[in-house]
């Protein structure tokens, strides 16, 4: 006797494989919208044409969701929307982009995190030198709820990214990575993390590389408010000078009005140690491959604050590409 | 194999060795003892070609070729090793994937194809074991919160790795234990061979007496002042060097 073998549809197994995935294909004309999780809810492709704007809403789930945003054929229109981005209670998200933006782009998110909710959103892109890229996300943090942002990028003709933070309830909090590798690229970096409440507390670590005639900027707010007793922030942002036209201009910013808390920041910049180079040049290495090795050094430890194991191993391939 | 001729070499406009001359002789041992000062560590680091040390004049032939017009890179891979005194740290770098690293440099300039991950991981568990190295150690960055006897004994396994033709051991002996020493002291001996020349570095008798050198050379001023078999290493560890 014989077993027959049922044959799924297609469509079918893409279900299953994809169950809590929503994936936003967009190549400028037609978005394509394919969502296969019952727990986000998310603007059909024709509002988004006519409004420009995405609305994702989440909702409580045992898995974490997923949504994916992959850019495809940019030959025809710059990319311009905005998503307005709402988990839900108890809500878990990860968002990746890990577009390559072959053309000009502003992209502003919008992101709103009810109670318990979890947010975790993996930013790998590479840019083109010739064009202007431009990236806002405003973030609201709510009751026990936590945000961890990662960010790669290589910058472009003009690069601009601003995030701002606000946690708005008590034991809110914010880790935020962010990289970015420059080679002959510009780009600006901007956080404000605004502590509108006792007990929260943010993490923001920043690196940069800056190659040929870069020039990378990081302003890095902390504001803690009069009210807003045991908050503890940290932020550390440090950089890497291997061109010798390359500028590096971090500026950290304290502003805080309340004694009962705990914060800190550290900012420092400078070339490849020499004694360094000279210890891997005299192991066999060539001075191009021990420059390389010292960057990815430098750069590597943000590898240990990705939980993440896939995000990681992304991240750890998008350094070596782009160094 | 190394022939050095009236070499004078400054550190930021202080000039250190004063027309040194030296010849090693392929499977030759020489020590280099000395006070504190005396240019021991500059003669070491000339050699691998560190370039905060400038050679003012003189020549320095290794296997027949001008070693100061090769770079670092270039010694290192035409057969050249130095075992640093105070070993560099490298966050962020794991010390299993440098080790590859460096062999695979060696390979590729032997024309070898790199050395696949399971027979690297089976060399390193052999060479570590028999360095009494814990093999975790390769899993933490280059170096970095090593111990004063784990950096040592890391430059020894890093030697062992490359197979060099000429090392120089720039005060290998410092910072280990008498346990350790002795480790390390039997990984060197392992290493002598007729094909191969040692350079020591060293303040103390006592690695000598593990590895018995043919020659001892007395450094004063950036000068050789006085030179002899391992007896003079014996007399100067008892009666000083004034």
């Amino acid at each position: 006797m014989s077993l027959e073998i049922p044959v799924w549809p297609q469509e079918l197994i893409k279900m299953v494989m994809n169950k809590d995935q929503c994936s936003i294909r967009l190549d400028g004309v037609t978005p394509v919208i394919e969502n296969f999780s019952n727990f986000i809810s998310i603007s059909s492709a024709e509002d988004f044409i006519k409004s420009n704007i995405l609305n994702i809403e989440v909702s409580e789930s045992e898995n974490i969701q997923r949504v994916n945003l992959i850019l495809e054929d940019q030959s025809k229109n710059p990319i311009n929307f905005e998503i307005n981005l709402k988990l839900n209670e108890c809500a878990k998200l990860e968002f990746l982009d890990e577009s390559i933006y072959s053309i000009d782009s502003n992209i502003k998110l919008l992101t709103t995190l009810h109670k318990n909710s979890c947010f975790e959103l993996y930013k790998l892109n590479s840019y083109k030198s010739e064009n202007t890229n431009m990236f806002f996300h405003d973030c609201s943090l709510l009751e026990n709820s936590s945000f961890k942002d990662y960010s790669f990028s290589n910058g472009s003709k003009e690069n601009f990214s601003k995030t701002v933070i606000n946690l708005n309830d008590i034991n809110s909090k914010y880790l935020g990575s962010g990289v970015s590798i420059n080679d002959s690229t510009n780009s600006n970096t901007e956080v404000e993390i605004r502590h509108n409440t006792k007990m929260a507390s943010s993490d923001c670590y920043f690196k940069t590389v800056a190659k040929g005639s870069s020039k990378v900027n990081f302003d890095g707010t902390i504001f803690v408010d009069n009210h807003c007793s045991k908050t503890i922030s940290n932020q550390v942002s440090k950089g890497l000078l291997i061109g010798k036209e390359s500028k590096i201009n971090l500026v950290p910013k304290l502003e805080i009005y309340n004694d009962d808390v705990e914060c800190s920041h550290g900012a420092a910049s400078g070339q490849p140690d020499k004694n360094t180079l000279f210890y891997l040049t005299s192991r066999g290495i060539s001075k191009e491959d021990a420059e390389q090795i010292y960057v990815e050094g430098f750069l590597s430890e943000f590898f240990e604050t990705i939980e993440n194991n896939l995000m990681a191993e992304k991240a750890k391939n998008f350094i070596n590409l782009n160094t | 194999m190394l022939e050095i001729n009236n070499l004078n070499v400054s550190v930021e406009d202080n000039k250190i060795l004063n027309n040194l001359s030296l010849s090693i002789k392929t499977g030759e041992v020489h020590a280099i003892m000395g006070p504190n000062g005396s240019g021991k560590s500059t003669i070491a680091h000339t050699l691998a070609g560190n370039p905060n040390y400038q050679v003012e004049s003189g020549s320095i032939s290794f296997n027949g070729k001008d070693l100061l017009d090769m770079e670092p890179t270039e010694r290192s891979l035409d057969g050249l090793f130095l075992a640093f005194q105070y070993p560099i740290e490298i966050p962020g770098v794991t010390n299993a994937s440098y080790l590859r690293q460096i062999m695979n440099s060696h390979r590729k300039h032997q024309g070898k194809d790199p050395i696949e991950a399971a027979a690297f991981l089976k060399l390193l568990k052999e060479k570590s074991a028999y360095l009494k190295i814990p093999f975790d150690m390769h899993s933490r960055f280059v170096n970095t919160g090593f111990s004063g006897g784990e950096k040592k004994k890391n430059e020894v396994l890093q030697m062992d790795l490359l197979d060099p033709k000429l090392i120089i051991m720039d005060e290998t002996d410092s910072g280990l234990d008498v346990d350790a020493l002795k480790v390390t002291a039997d990984a060197i001996n392992q290493m002598k061979s007729k094909n191969r020349s040692l350079v020591i570095v060293t303040h103390y008798l006592r690695l000598l007496e593990y590895i018995k050198p043919d020659y001892v050379h007395i450094f004063q001023n950036g000068q050789i002042i006085e030179s002899g078999d391992s007896s003079l290493a014996s007399r100067i560890d008892k009666d000083g060097y004034e």
